[in-house]
């Protein structure tokens, strides 16, 4: 029994020792296992888990695309497009050399600077940011290592040089550097923000979590200008400007009812598409940022500031001297020799005398306060940049000679907008509005987010001496006014021309060779539509006003009365113009109808 | 002594519950997968739908702004001035109240 006993545990021991060690290596290997899991999920866990993320999820950055910019029939002056820009990581590329050379004949580029690039020791270079979509496709097709393309937004201009100064332009980084694209940028740019989005195992993206794709856009803005006023304004006054060999012109449509800026045209051009090939100086909205003198046109406020003191009315007679009136070491001349003109003579063929006559007679600090009134010398709070204040000196540093050289528009300085602006406080009924340049923003889906509505600044003059200064301005137009050429068939224009001596820094006076031509005005007389002023800058075959800037303004309140639908308000076909003697200076008669037989006019 | 063994007799129901906890589970889990299947296929039309609105805006963006050119008063312009078009005079023109 015993030694059977014992042949049975012998066997069962080995199965034991047999089980014991599977067992233990079992035990091990679980161990090892429980090891390596603790050393993954715990110690290196959080390690691990973010290298993870990092292959399943990508975190997109969303650059916001730029508001758009549309005239106020809500074409399109500004807008952004989506453009590949290829870009090189050097540490990537396998053959520098033969890279280089392969996008060098693609992108039409030298190979050295792209050498140069991929050689730089940078992580990142740029090889060529905005690329054409074809340049894009041909260098996708070479399979290149280390070249990557990179969306960007590309400010676009489809108007080309259509109120280039005014609108302005952005950088390659897609910030606006002049005009409204800087002055509006902080509304215009959107917010950029983060989105991440899963890859599968291809890389291929799905189910991006946060928000839109695009950004956030920025707001687009409304501008008050017409793109179809705005190029008949640039047609004409390059036509001008080309026709009288001037340096540079500048020409502006306003709405006189709501100071609302219709056209503000700049010669010479520029195309904010490629803006680098244009002088910087081109760039600037000239309309806004430059004064002149204004000569002659600052008659007009003269003879504002004569009427409402009660100094004079439009019939009061001063002497001209016939032509020529010494003030102390001073003389000063007319054109042409006049004995005695009347007040509204004086504005009709600008007499220097006569102004200064004027000038003497209301005071220096009542013209003073009647120029502030009108904005000359202050800045108007337009919505553009750099706008200046112009120069007009304290009444307490006025001599005798300022006030006379202020009253025909010399010894100050205003900026083109300042000088429209004035005179479409007369066309308004003496209410002096704040010029605008936007008249709202909209969100992307086309709301209205805000709009700026017309703002009156103050009544300069009384709504009588507005109409009878009107009449006035009128006669300029008139046979034998300075202002004949810039007379419309049909239409009944208020004006006045300017011409104006530069100063000459070298001699320490006045040019005698480099003058500033100009003509302001406003059409229809009776309810104006709207007020232009064309500014030539150094004219060479002329210089007179009448000559040089009025037939440019003709043209423009032609074709934009025209495009406007505005009637005729003398509906014969042979001229006629404002009566004399029917009716009272001064009173308004809205509606009513004047006929009375006008000459055309001589040059025009 | 030889031990007696006692056969017990087994439910049959027990056999079926199993059978059905198997299938219920199976079918579960066939269910999960689908579902986390479908939800990837969603993931993946919805990113292609975002690229295909992406893509269409951006070219309605491109049509406005061909629009915009071709409507361009200097094109206009050019082109009316070859087919001999002018300007009309103000006595050409009929204004309708």
């Amino acid at each position: 029994m015993r030694s059977r006993s014992k042949k049975k545990s012998k066997p069962l021991k080995w199965i034991r020792f047999r089980i014991i060690v599977v067992g233990a290596a079992l035990g091990v290997c679980f161990a090892l296992m429980m090891g390596r899991a603790f050393q993954l999920q715990v110690i290196e866990g959080e390690q691990l888990r973010s290298k993870a993320v990092g292959q399943y999820k990508k975190a997109l950055h969303n650059c916001s695309k730029r508001g758009s910019i549309y005239d106020r029939n809500r074409a399109e002056l500004a807008v952004s497009i989506d453009l590949s820009s290829i870009c090189a990581y050097p540490g990537k590329i396998s053959s520098t050399k033969k890279t280089a050379s392969a996008l060098a004949r693609t992108l039409n580029m030298k190979r050295r600077p792209v050498l140069e690039k991929l050689l730089s020791g940078k992580r990142f270079v740029w090889i060529k940011r905005h690329a054409d979509p074809t340049e894009v496709s041909q260098v996708r097709d070479l399979e290149l290592d280390g070249i990557d393309f990179v969306t960007e937004s590309r400010r676009f201009y489809p108007l080309k040089s259509l109120a280039a100064q005014v609108i302005g332009f952005c950088g390659m980084d897609g910030r606006g550097l002049e005009g409204l694209e800087f002055y509006y940028d902080s509304f215009l740019k959107g917010r950029e923000t983060n989105r991440t989005v899963l890859r599968d195992a291809l890389g291929r993206g799905f189910n991006a979590k946060g928000p839109s794709p695009e950004g956030k856009p920025g707001h687009n803005l409304i501008l008050t200008i017409d793109k179809n006023i705005q190029y008949i304004t640039e047609q004409a006054l390059s036509e001008g400007v080309m026709e009288f060999w001037a340096k540079s012109g500048i020409a502006l449509v306003i709405a006189p009812r709501t100071g609302a800026v219709l056209a503000m045209a700049h010669v010479p051009r520029f195309n904010p598409n490629s803006f680098g090939q244009y002088e910087p100086w081109s760039w600037r909205n000239r309309a806004i940022t430059d004064s002149f003198e204004p000569g002659s046109t600052l008659k007009i406020f003269l003879s504002a500031a004569a009427l409402e003191s009660g100094a004079c009315n439009p019939r009061s007679a001063f002497y001209c001297e016939d032509g020529a009136y010494r003030i102390g070491k001073n003389v000063v001349h007319d054109v042409r020799p006049h004995a005695e003109l009347s007040l509204q003579d004086i504005l009709k063929y600008s007499s220097n005398i006569g102004a200064a006559k004027v000038g003497e007679k209301v005071g220096a600090a009542y013209l003073y306060n009647k120029l502030k009134e009108f904005g000359l010398g202050e800045r108007l709070g337009v919505d553009c940049p750099g706008e200046i204040r112009g120069s007009l000196l304290r009444v307490g540093d006025w001599t005798e000679i300022d006030t006379v050289a202020i009253s025909f528009g010399q010894g100050l300085s205003v900026s083109a907008l300042q000088l429209a602006a004035a005179v479409s406080a007369i066309a308004n009924d003496g209410i002096l509005m704040k010029p605008y340049l936007v008249q709202g923003m909209t969100d992307v889906q086309g709301r209205i987010i805000k709009s700026f509505q017309p703002t009156v600044l103050r009544q300069v003059i009384s709504s009588e001496n507005a109409w009878r200064l009107t009449r006035m301005m009128e006669r300029t137009v008139e046979k034998g006014g300075t202002g004949v050429r810039a007379a419309l068939r049909g239409h009944r224009v208020v004006g006045k021309t300017g011409t104006a001596q530069k100063a000459d820094p070298a001699r320490r006076g006045y040019s005698k060779d480099k003058y500033i031509s100009s003509f302001v005005g406003f059409v229809p007389a009776e309810n104006p539509e709207i007020v232009v002023l064309v500014i030539v800058d150094e004219p060479q075959k002329h210089h007179y006003g009448g000559v040089v800037a009025a037939p440019v303004f003709r043209r423009i309140i032609r074709e934009t009365l025209r495009y406007l639908k505005v009637p005729p308000e003398l509906a014969t076909p042979e001229f006629t113009g404002p009566g004399r003697g029917n009716k009272r200076e001064g009173q308004r008669r809205p509606g009513e109808t004047l006929r009375v037989s006008y000459e055309a006019p001589a040059m025009g | 002594m030889k031990k007696k063994r006692v056969s017990k007799k087994r439910n049959p129901m027990i056999g079926i519950l199993w059978v059905v906890a198997v299938v219920v589970l199976m079918a579960e889990l066939l269910v999960y997968t689908w579902c986390r299947v479908q939800y990837v296929q969603t993931g993946y039309e919805i990113t292609e739908a975002t690229q295909e609105h992406l893509h269409l805006k951006e070219l309605y963006s491109k049509l406005k702004i061909e629009r915009a050119r071709l409507r361009s008063p200097e094109r206009i312009t050019r082109i009316a001035r070859q087919r001999g078009l002018v300007m009309p005079d103000s006595k050409q023109v009929v204004v309708i109240p």
